[in-house]
């Protein structure tokens, strides 16, 4: 059976016991500090993550049904001679094969998921795909759960994105550091460090450049499951 | 045809045995899990299963049950449908098996014709790829490749894109509105090009060649 969004996404409010208790009126709560930051930070990524598959497991398959029963319809218009109006209806499936490729678009964005099913080398493979430059993808088949592979993939993807055309070929070799995924981005302008740190420094990650000003290497080291 | 089907949204199963029905294949069952359609097809025979990949058993079933499936019974096609068209799925199924399979997308075969022809080419024996997926493949290939494909014609790179597809050479012919001879020649040229060997006669051989092509790294993948 298929369960409702809400339930799929894991984001249902709160039952009030879990939330501790209530502040006095008129207090300004102290912003989350330590391991109440990293919890909200990591929770965040599995929010998106389960946006995504909120957006496959509803929206999209709704849609996806609708072409199925728009495709009876063609098929008993095109039985009963009506005019062109078969050739209307196939113009409304193209229209939503259209809508549903746009939703794929922001699913990707909001959490690949090739990388929550297959993981982080699988998704990286994809997104070299996408860009110019040569990219070797070498990373094992573990799994780090999500908030360590969504910021790994899109320091990763954000960096590629920004290389000048004409780039030579990079490599991306991943491996696990104990609790740690570590990640060097190889054959790049260690200035793009710098858009990674954001993402990576919520996370208690650390990043360490060797190499430059020209090319160098780039290493990501995130805390992991 | 006799079909199984096995889909976790139960919107889109109905919709879709409403459609098979109506394009007068017989649908032996349906079911919304991987493992309920193994237990199906052990006591009624069929010609294709379709599987949608990501249901139960998670997170891709469609995969696993697929390869128990083909270990049971080595004639029956199998139709993979799918939200996404991804290559890395598509390097899944050509190891689950290389004859009588299909990825397709899900809003995709949504008509009685494009049905029917993905079934009957499955049934045949070939290998039925989204054409969403092939054109990608073939305009964004791996690598160093990107160099090599660019060499090739226009009319060389509309048959190549059906290759992708895994349309025989007399399904690229219908397509393109030429000779299947016509299209023997296109495709030694585009063999030639990619200096991969046309040697081998088999259909699907060819179409593995080309797949691989497209898709393999320099390091191996």
């Amino acid at each position: 059976m298929m369960l409702e969004p809400a339930q799929r996404a894991g984001d249902a409010p709160r039952a009030a016991s879990e939330q501790g208790p209530s502040p006095a009126p008129g207090t300004r709560l102290p912003a989350p500090t330590g391991d109440a930051r990293l919890r909200a930070e990591r929770e965040q990524w599995r929010l998106r993550r389960n946006l995504e598959r909120q957006l496959h497991d509803g929206a999209s398959l709704r849609i996806s049904a609708l072409t199925l029963q728009l495709g009876l319809l063609r098929h008993r218009a095109a039985k009963a001679e009506c005019g062109d109006l078969h050739a209307y209806i196939e113009g409304f499936q193209d229209e939503l094969h259209a809508v549903l490729q746009e939703l794929r678009d922001v699913s990707v964005r909001i959490y690949p998921p090739l990388l929550d099913e297959a993981g982080l080398g699988p998704a990286l493979r994809e997104a070299a795909d996408r860009v110019d430059v040569p990219l070797r993808v070498d990373v094992p088949e573990d799994r780090f759960g999500p908030a360590a592979e969504g910021v790994a993939y899109f320091a990763v993807v954000g960096c590629l994105e920004a290389l000048r055309p004409g780039t030579p070929g990079l490599a991306v070799v991943a491996r696990r550091e104990d609790r740690t995924l570590a990640v060097d981005v190889v054959g790049v302008e260690p200035c793009h460090a710098d858009a990674m740190l954001g993402a990576v420094g919520r996370l208690d990650g650390v990043i360490d450049v060797v190499g430059g000003p020209g090319v160098g290497t780039i290493t990501v080291r995130i805390p992991c499951e | 045809m006799r079909v199984a089907l096995a889909e976790d949204g139960a919107l889109f199963r109905e919709g879709l045995v409403m459609l098979l029905e109506a394009a007068g294949h017989e649908v032996v069952g349906c079911t919304a899990d991987g493992d309920s359609i193994v237990e199906l097809l052990a006591e009624e025979p069929a010609d294709i299963a379709i599987l949608d990949i990501r249901m139960p058993p998670e997170p891709d079933g469609g995969l696993v049950t697929a390869e128990r499936l083909r270990a049971a019974h080595p004639g029956l096609g199998l139709l993979f449908l799918s939200h996404y068209a991804e290559s890395h799925y598509l390097m899944r199924i050509l190891q689950i098996g290389t004859e009588s399979v299909g990825y397709r997308l899900k809003e995709k075969v949504g008509s009685v014709d494009v049905l029917s022809d993905t079934l009957a080419r499955i049934g045949a024996g070939e290998i039925v790829i989204e054409p969403v997926l092939a054109r990608r493949l073939v305009e964004r290939p791996r690598g160093e490749r990107k160099g090599i494909i660019s060499t090739l014609s226009e009319r060389e790179l509309d048959v190549l894109r059906l290759m992708a597809e895994g349309r025989s050479n007399n399904g690229i012919a219908g397509q393109l509105f030429v000779t299947p001879k016509a299209v023997e020649k296109h495709i030694a040229n585009i063999f030639g090009k990619l200096n991969l060997h046309a040697d081998t006669t088999e259909h699907h051989r060819r179409v593995l060649a080309v797949l691989t092509y497209l898709r393999s790294q320099r390091n191996g993948d």
